[in-house]
């Protein structure tokens, strides 16, 4: 019982919100740069900053819920992680200075699609936080929270 | 009548036809119906007959026969512009005719009176020439022999020969009314029902009649027409002649044949359309719109705004503009520096458009208009001016910002985030062996030297140097010194600038310095054997130097950068690549570092120029970023030789010190509301969304951009653009180049095609072409010019597919007839032909990077070079001959000829096989039939080869942004020939490549799909 709350409360609970706000926050960026309140090499400076940090803790969330046997928590991680590696693979995860204008539009709605995909994932984990909690103060006793999943 | 009555039962369908060709008449002069009186089949006549007499009337304006053939004009425009012929309506009688040449027709049972009867008899005669619009009309006529013309130049006359029909245009939408109208009437049936109300309408009184209708037909004759619709028109809104023409033919046509013996069809290569008068500027504009800017300066692919989104999406050509914000003007012309000191620049509160003629003032001149955004704004106290009771200011004629549509602000200090930059040259110099063997450092030290007297800015000019090979050396040049003292840095991991006080210096303190380094310069490496090249660092170590300031680096490359960071590899030799997903990869910067590098520079203001020289892959696709991103150029020459290139590389890279240019600037574009520019497309680096940073631009750099609509629908008539160049001149004032410029909206597609600009157009195209081949492969990027090409002429075939019988006949609008051409010549250009083995890969990124800069002119210029015959100017048979320019095929080559093809950047000399020996004996010398490859022209003491030296010279004068060297080749010797000029030859069948008139036929195929 103990690994389970260590999991959901100690792992999943902070890294989506810590993925949601990185994201939200390059959307902000995305945002002010296109009204030009801010410069495109402090944007894309900014926000690559924050790429790859993103990317290893997103995937290692992913990786840690493969074997963790937590599945749908994986299969909600899997597209991300892949559009992820597809971006990494191809060199497009950075935003690319020179060209930050032209590919504005498109960097943005997928970071909003990613936004809502984080968003899900951070619900979840809220209810799985609440079972677990209902469970620990024993208003629900007799069975295992997992097995509503 | 009597005559006529035989035809009657197929009048039903003839009636049709002449109500349209009533139209039509009223409305072109008769001179088009004339022209195409010529193809007109005699059996029309008969419906032409109510208008014969009509006809008369319009030529003899005789009187009495007037009046029943006035009708018959009228009938059109009555109903259209509801004019004087409406008080005739009132008595329904026999004059039914005049309601439309159809509807006389049918009366004729009815009504026929012994009036009309004599009339008709001549109708005949008269009528026929009105008849032409037949084409549409249904079946029931005998098939008009028009199809089969081979070559249909069917512009009619009036439009085509009035090139700014926009100040007399007729509106449009006066007649739009009437094709509806007219659409109805071809069915027989609706016709008979609608005729008698129709008589009701149009019939005066034989009697009555003749009074109003004398006046009437006044109203008619073709000028005078023109004119009374003109009134009624709102100014702006006219789609002018085109739309009159509409009813006639407003547009070209080629007709396919048939190869004889064959089923194959072909054009006429005759007939084929060609640009031999090179690039002609737009000038539909110049009388309504009288303020606006040179064409020079900018262009629009259209110079009509579509009016709603719908509309702009039948466009299928870019809808954008091309700007070259500081075009040469021409000799003798001075831009007007306007400084409003002690005061701001005058410009809108809100939308912050500058000042300009369009600005209107009011409130006794208190206030001011801004017409982009129509926000009412006070006039600055320092520029109060009163006006005058036509509401003009009275200082109008002092102030050429209110009446040009170029000028040049004075910006004040709140335009500066620092003071203005004095120009800076820097110069990196590649100094490894094969630039030693080259040549390159020799000319290159001795063209700076010979220049530095015309650097501009002086006396404020700085000026730096740094050589590499695997180190880097700077050179401290400091005024105080005597000789310039070398500094070495070889640790190429942790660059470090020595002394970066010394290395950049005021040319005016240290001008001995500096002319003793470049002295000595090709002699310090004459020895130099180093084969490495630190270009990476090298890049760094400058950009450190130069950061403080900003400027100009000059970066002079021979061998592939091999050490420290971007490091390049070979590439580019692998065939296989090509035709796969990966091909456009070669196309792209290997490494990030030059992306990098050139988004520094261009936040620090330098702006680098590439000259690349080697005779092996130097990775221009990787260089070229360098200039790409920060308002730079690549200048190319493959496997220099300081023996043959040299006098290339001298004026061009004197060209390049000495051209007039503008620093640190900023370039944005505004219009008005509701239209939005979208993408940018040149060398510069976007700031913000819609702001351009060119750290250096000149006037040889051109920028093109695409526009959408916002908004689904525009209210307004006029939509303004207005370009601002903010910048640095070299003088050290901060100056703001405004260009503003004002077009219509229309409405209708028609229009905006007889608008379009085919330079703009084929600009456009070309940058998008290449920007694609950064992403797909060269067959994709060459088939979409293809596609959009058919899109827009299966749009243009569908405005007119309806009334006019098209079978077989490819339509195109006059204003894009070399558009066609230009596609064939954009997909055959050295950045798109082919595949692997065509072009080197280098070339090929050169001239992609080229292209994207190069103004509208030049471009053409490029894409469809001139041929000129010399020999017969020469011997001074025909003098005339050097301004003639030759369509570009083996069939204008004659073998006993000497010819030149010129395109903007090299010469090339064709010696026929049987041109006199004589010719080529006195051009070359005495060693004339020598190889041609190794000879070299120079001049001769006769009098023709001072007469060649004087023709190569008058072109080169002509445009002077690019040295052509003159290449010598004569008739069959391959594979020389081959590449320099048979592959040139755009309209020839040539490998896969397709010839002029096969590709018009798989054009007008797809066309007609």
């Amino acid at each position: 019982m103990g690994w389970k709350l260590f999991f959901w409360l100690v792992i999943c609970f902070p890294t989506s919100i810590a993925l949601l706000a990185t994201t939200f926050y390059q959307v902000l960026i995305l945002s002010d740069l296109e009204s030009d309140y801010i410069n495109p090499f402090d944007a894309s400076s900014r926000i690559n900053y924050f790429v790859l940090p993103e990317y290893i803790v997103q995937g290692a969330l992913c990786v840690l819920c493969l074997f963790t046997g937590h599945w749908l928590m994986f299969f909600l991680t899997l597209p991300v992680t892949c559009y992820h590696i597809m971006r990494y693979v191809k060199r497009e995860h950075l935003i690319d200075v020179t060209e930050v204008f032209r590919g504005l539009n498109a960097e943005r709605k997928f970071r909003l699609a990613k936004l809502v995909m984080y968003l899900i994932l951070l619900i979840v984990v809220i209810f799985r936080l609440t079972l677990i909690g209902i469970y620990y103060l024993g208003i629900e006793t007799d069975d295992d929270p997992g097995s509503f999943w | 009548m009597g005559t006529e009555n035989p035809g009657r039962p197929g009048f039903p369908a003839r009636p049709a036809s002449s109500p349209f060709a009533a139209a039509p008449q009223t409305a072109t002069p008769f001179s088009s119906t004339g022209a195409v009186a010529g193809s007109d089949p005699p059996p029309f006549r008969p419906t032409a007959m109510p208008p014969p007499p009509q006809a008369p009337s319009p030529f003899s304006s005789s009187g009495p026969p007037v009046r029943p053939g006035v009708p018959g004009f009228r009938p059109a425009p009555t109903g259209t512009f509801n004019d004087p012929s409406l008080p005739p309506p009132q008595p329904p009688i026999a004059n039914a005719p005049p309601a439309a040449g159809t509807f006389q027709r049918f009366p004729p049972p009815p009504f026929s009176s012994s009036a009309q009867a004599p009339l008709q008899q001549r109708a005949p005669f008269v009528g026929q020439p009105s008849i032409q619009q037949s084409a549409s009309q249904p079946p029931s006529f005998p098939e008009p022999p028009q199809p089969q013309t081979p070559f249909v130049q069917m512009g009619p006359p009036p439009q085509s020969t009035s090139p700014a029909p926009m100040g007399s245009n007729v509106p449009t939408p006066t007649y739009q009314p009437s094709f509806p109208g007219y659409a109805r009437m071809q069915q027989p049936p609706p016709v008979h029902s609608s005729f008698p109300p129709n008589q009701g309408n149009y019939g005066p009184p034989p009697a009555a009649a003749s009074s109003p209708f004398l006046p009437h037909q006044g109203g008619y004759a073709p000028s005078p027409a023109m004119a009374a619709p003109l009134g009624m028109q709102p100014p702006g809104s006219g789609p002018p002649i085109g739309g009159i023409q509409g009813l006639t033919e407003d547009f070209n046509s080629l007709t396919v044949q048939t190869r004889p013996g064959t089923m194959d069809p072909l054009f006429d290569a005759k007939e084929l359309p060609r640009p031999l008068d090179g690039d002609v500027e737009p000038k539909n504009l110049d009388d309504m719109y009288p303020m606006n800017c040179h064409p020079r300066y900018l262009r629009l692919t259209t110079s009509a705004v579509p009016s709603s989104q719908s509309l702009a999406s039948r466009w299928h050509l870019p809808l954008g503009a091309v700007v070259c914000p500081l075009a040469e003007p021409p000799e003798g012309e001075e831009l007007s520096v306007v400084s409003f000191a002690p005061a701001s620049v005058v410009r809108c509160r809100r939308c912050r458009t500058y000042v300009n003629p369009y600005m209107t003032f009011t409130e006794a001149g208190r206030k001011f208009r801004c017409n982009v955004c129509t926000l009412l704004n006070d006039v600055p106290s320092e520029y109060y001016a009163q006006l005058d009771a036509t509401g003009k200011r009275v200082d109008l004629d002092q102030r050429p910002e209110l009446t040009k549509g170029t000028v040049e602000f004075v910006a004040p200090a709140e335009y500066m985030v620092r003071p203005p930059m004095p120009p800076v040259y820097f110069f990196l110099i590649d100094v490894s062996i094969s630039a030693v063997r080259s040549g390159m450092i020799q000319i290159v030290a001795e063209t700076i030297k010979s220049c530095l007297d015309e650097l501009p800015g002086f006396p404020r000019t700085q000026i730096g140097f740094a050589t590499f090979d695997s180190t880097i050396h700077f050179y401290n040049m400091k005024s105080s010194l005597t000789q310039p003292q070398m500094l070495v840095v070889s640790d190429l991991d942790d660059v470090f600038v020595p002394l970066p006080d010394d290395l950049l210096v005021n040319l005016s303190e240290s001008r001995s310095v500096v002319e003793s380094f470049l002295d000595n310069l090709p002699s310090m490496f004459q020895d130099n054997v180093n084969v490495e090249s630190a270009f990476g660092p090298a890049l760094k170590a400058v950009f450190m130097v130069m950061s403080q300031l900003g400027g100009k680096l000059l970066i002079f490359q021979n061998t592939l950068p091999s050490l420290g960071v971007g490091r390049l590899k070979l590439r580019g030799d692998d065939s296989r690549v090509y035709g796969t997903d990966k091909e456009h990869v070669l196309r792209l910067p290997e490494d990030p570092f030059y992306k990098q590098m050139a988004a520094e520079f261009s936040k620090f203001q330098i702006s680098t120029n590439v000259y690349a020289f080697s005779d092996k892959y130097t990775d221009i696709a990787s260089l070229g970023t360098l200039a790409k991103y920060t308002a730079g150029q690549v200048y190319y020459y493959p496997a220099f030789q300081s023996a043959i290139h040299g006098e290339k590389l001298r004026h061009e890279l004197r060209r390049d010190l000495t051209r007039e240019t503008a620093w640190e600037a900023v370039m944005r574009i505004r219009c008005a509301k509701g239209v939005r520019f979208t993408t940018y497309h040149g060398n510069f680096m976007l700031r913000s969304t819609d702001l351009l940073a060119l750290p250096a631009v000149d006037c040889d750099k051109a920028f093109a951009m695409q526009l959408s609509l916002e908004e689904t629908l525009l209210t307004t008539q006029t939509m303004y653009f207005q370009v601002a160049l903010l910048y640095t001149a070299s003088c050290g004032e901060r100056r703001i180049r405004v260009h503003t410029m004002a077009v219509p909206v229309v409405t209708d597609l028609g229009e905006m095609y007889r608008l379009a600009d085919t330079g703009a157009v084929v600009s456009l195209f070309s940058r998008l072409a290449i920007e694609k081949t950064l992403s797909q492969k060269l067959e994709d990027a060459r088939s979409t010019v293809q596609l959009r090409i058919v899109k827009a002429l299966k749009e243009y075939r569908n405005l007119y597919a309806v009334q006019h019988r098209l079978a077989n006949r490819m339509i195109y609008p006059e204003s894009l007839k070399f558009l066609m051409l230009y596609g064939l010549a954009l997909c055959r250009s050295m950045a798109l032909r082919g595949g692997f083995g065509d072009v080197p890969l280098d070339e090929r990124c050169a001239a992609g990077h080229t292209m994207m800069v190069l103004p509208i002119k030049r471009l053409l210029k490029l894409l469809y070079p001139s041929l000129i015959r010399l020999d017969e100017y020469l011997l001074k048979v025909d003098l005339k001959s050097i301004e003639r320019r030759l369509p570009l095929t083996m069939e204008s080559l004659d073998s006993r000829g000497l010819y030149i093809y010129d395109d903007g950047f090299r010469f090339i000399l064709w010696f026929g096989k049987g041109a006199s020996p004589e010719i080529a004996k006195n051009l070359l010398g005495e060693d004339f039939a020598a190889e041609l490859s190794k000879a070299a022209l120079s001049e001769h003491d006769n009098e023709m080869s001072r007469g060649l030296v004087r023709v190569l010279e008058k072109f080169r004068n002509s445009d002077r942004a690019y040295y052509q060297l003159c290449y010598l080749v004569r008739q069959g010797e391959q594979p020389r020939e081959g590449f320099l000029l048979l592959t040139n030859l755009v309209e020839d069948q040539m490998g896969g490549n397709n010839g002029y008139s096969d590709w018009m036929l798989q054009i007008s195929r797809q066309v007609q799909q």
